[in-house]
């Protein structure tokens, strides 16, 4: 489903170069549930950006859902987010002016579907996050953890073949968060494809398989310890 | 782009003041946008109307007198400086009037059929002059005849009687007697006794420059007389072509060599016609030009406000651009979003504008007296300020496309 190779992501200045991701190799099978860790400044949210066709990368090699994804131009990528990736942000990401349903509206008027069909999907998906009540709403009505909900219910209204979430859990209380996670571990349960940054072991101890990140680099788990406590680790640099 | 119509009119709910605000400014300058076009295409048009003069071999010498004279003495030295003017090599004709097209000023009258109409016919401009006039002026006779010598006695226009001949205008035959059967009727212009219509020329319009976008500007008679107005008359001369300047160098020449007791003003006292016709519509010149301006300033104020507004709008809503990205939009699709929400409120704008604008015409209809304006006018305004407003909106909404989709990652 995502398969990075060598993949390395590079930012340059004029005096220096900083790799974010080195050398970087992942490979998530359909239907995984994968937690991604790694100390702050490691590159888990590179990874995510570039994972999600939000930022290009600098070398190596993505396939996603078996494209090759280097070579496409911005249409090309924009299309493949919205039809074939559900993102979930920490901070929510949903647009205040809009309501509840207008919200989740917003991927699948890009896509160009028709109304009806709009419809029925963001009322399944509401549904399915338990808010179908509270589709008129807008998001500075609801919870932190309804937003969540929201925002997951945009996500899944696509029917993406890949859910992107980071730190999905970031910005709520533990009540909330366990809700949340709830509902994540539900959607895996029937077959989506998860892939979750956090830096909460909690969280990422339910996830099916871990992969941590330090330095920009996947490491071995079995050689490292477990969960890094140092902050701000950073990525390496090398002078030009 | 209709497929973001919908959120993008329930975003604009929720920005109600800057969209009202600009929808407003629309508004505002469509309505004075779309009067003040009316306006300078009302001048530019009076600035090219005809006068019926041959005005490029035509000039005028505003002749004073240096000392008193009787209205006998006048009249000789009046005869006597023509006598000199037409015998110049470089002028073909020269005739004395009480006035003339484009001069600004000069006499009308009101006009009856019959002797006791208490409401007049209509008016007319008022021309004193002799036999040469027709020629001097370059008027063309279309019926009837010049007058004869004798018919041309020395005369004032404040005279209370009318002479009993008179030439008119085809505009103002048609006025008193449509159907062409003008020639030889007979009308009063405020006096007892009838005056005949001896000619008819084709075109002959009044002295001010005002009204000349009227039905009635073009309303003039020719009263046959010498003016003996003591305090000065007006010279027609018409030059042969091609020699109008020698004409105007010769002119004075020769009147000063007749009689030094007289006075031509160095600035205004010998023009041709294109500086009388210059002069004439300076006014409407001005006007012209300070409706472009204010038009152009009220435009510009517009564009710049509606700049100023979508490149905050960008500003605060880049995150919300980057999650769109993020969602699966393409630069297009947010170029279309700022493009259509400037259309939405430019639409919303110079709907409320084409009622001012209106509103405003009417307005000056019954206070000023105005015309009523074409609605040409409005649908012109409508279609530029919408344009302007797709121009204006164009480069913040490009910076908006060009926005990144991993601006939704960033926490602020």
């Amino acid at each position: 489903m995502l398969k990075m190779t060598h993949l390395s992501k590079v930012y340059r200045t004029e005096v220096v170069e900083t790799y974010a991701l080195r050398d970087f190799n992942i490979d998530v099978k359909e239907g995984e549930f994968v937690a991604v860790t790694g100390p702050s400044g490691s590159g888990k949210t590179t990874f995510l950006t570039i994972a999600g066709l939000l930022e290009t990368f600098s070398g190596g090699e993505y396939h996603l859902d078996g494209i090759e994804v280097s070579n496409l131009n911005d249409n090309a990528r924009s299309k493949i987010r919205n039809e074939k990736i559900g993102f979930i942000f920490q901070a929510f990401n949903l647009i205040p002016d809009l309501s509840v349903f207008d919200n989740i509206e917003v991927p699948l008027r890009y896509r160009g579907m028709k109304s009806a069909e709009r419809k029925q999907r963001i009322m399944d998906s509401l549904e399915r996050v338990g808010l179908a009540s509270r589709a008129k709403h807008y998001p500075a009505e609801l919870s932190g953890g309804q937003q969540q909900r929201v925002a997951i219910a945009r996500a899944l209204a696509g029917s993406p073949r890949l859910l992107l979430a980071d730190e999905p859990t970031g910005n709520l209380d533990t009540q909330m968060a366990r809700g949340v996670m709830e509902l994540l571990e539900e959607i895996h349960r029937d077959g989506a494809t998860i892939v979750m940054v956090t830096h909460d072991p909690e969280l990422a101890a339910r996830a099916q398989r871990n992969v941590h990140i330090i330095d920009g680099q996947v490491v071995d788990l079995a050689e490292e310890p477990r969960f890094h406590t140092h902050a701000g680790a950073g990525a390496s640099q090398g002078q030009l | 782009m209709s497929l973001q119509i919908k959120p993008i009119l329930v975003a604009l709910r929720r920005h109600k003041a800057g969209t009202l605000l600009i929808a407003l400014q629309i508004a505002l300058t469509l309505a004075i946008v779309c009067n003040a076009l009316f306006i300078i295409h009302q001048r530019l048009a009076n600035l090219s109307q005809r006068s019926g003069v041959d005005e490029a071999d035509v000039f005028v010498i505003t002749n004073q007198w240096a000392v008193d004279k009787s209205t006998q003495q006048i009249d000789a030295q009046v005869q006597a400086d023509m006598a000199a003017l037409r015998q110049l090599p470089s002028v073909r004709d020269a005739a004395p009037a009480s006035g003339y097209p484009l001069a600004g000023v000069g006499s009308d009258n009101f006009v009856t059929l019959t002797p006791d109409q208490v409401k007049p016919t209509t008016d007319s401009a008022v021309y004193v002059g002799d036999e040469h006039l027709l020629d001097t002026l370059g008027l063309r006779l279309i019926a009837g005849r010049n007058f004869r010598s004798d018919e041309v006695l020395m005369t004032s226009t404040q005279q209370a009687v009318f002479p009993p001949v008179v030439i008119v205008s085809k505009t103002l035959a048609d006025r008193l007697f449509p159907g062409g059967s003008a020639l030889g009727k007979s009308f009063y212009a405020m006096s007892a006794t009838p005056t005949t219509i001896i000619g008819i020329v084709d075109s002959l319009h009044r002295q001010g420059t005002s009204q000349w976008n009227k039905p009635y500007a073009g309303q003039s008679l020719i009263w046959p007389g010498r003016p003996d107005d003591s305090r000065g008359i007006y010279y027609i001369v018409r030059a042969r072509p091609g020699q109008l300047a020698s004409a105007m160098r010769a002119a004075p020449k020769a009147l000063f060599a007749q009689d030094r007791m007289r006075i031509i003003d160095p600035k205004d006292g010998l023009l041709d016609y294109a500086q009388i016709r210059h002069r004439a519509y300076d006014s409407d010149r001005g006007m012209a030009i300070l409706m472009g301006i204010i038009s152009a300033v009220l435009l510009a104020i517009t564009a710049a406000g509606i700049v100023g507004l979508t490149s905050f709008w960008v500003g605060q809503r880049r995150k919300q651009i980057g999650v769109r990205r993020a969602l699966g939009a393409t630069r297009n699709n947010i170029l279309h979003y700022f493009l259509t929400e400037n259309l939405l409120i430019g639409l919303a704008g110079v709907i409320v504008g084409a009622v001012l604008a209106i509103g405003i015409n009417l307005w000056m209809v019954t206070r000023f007296e105005m015309d009523r304006m074409s609605l040409l006018y409005v649908g012109v305004g409508i279609l530029a300020l919408l344009l302007l407003g797709q121009g204006a909106v164009f480069a913040p909404a490009l910076r908006a496309s060009r926005v990144s989709p991993v601006e939704a990652t960033r926490s602020v």
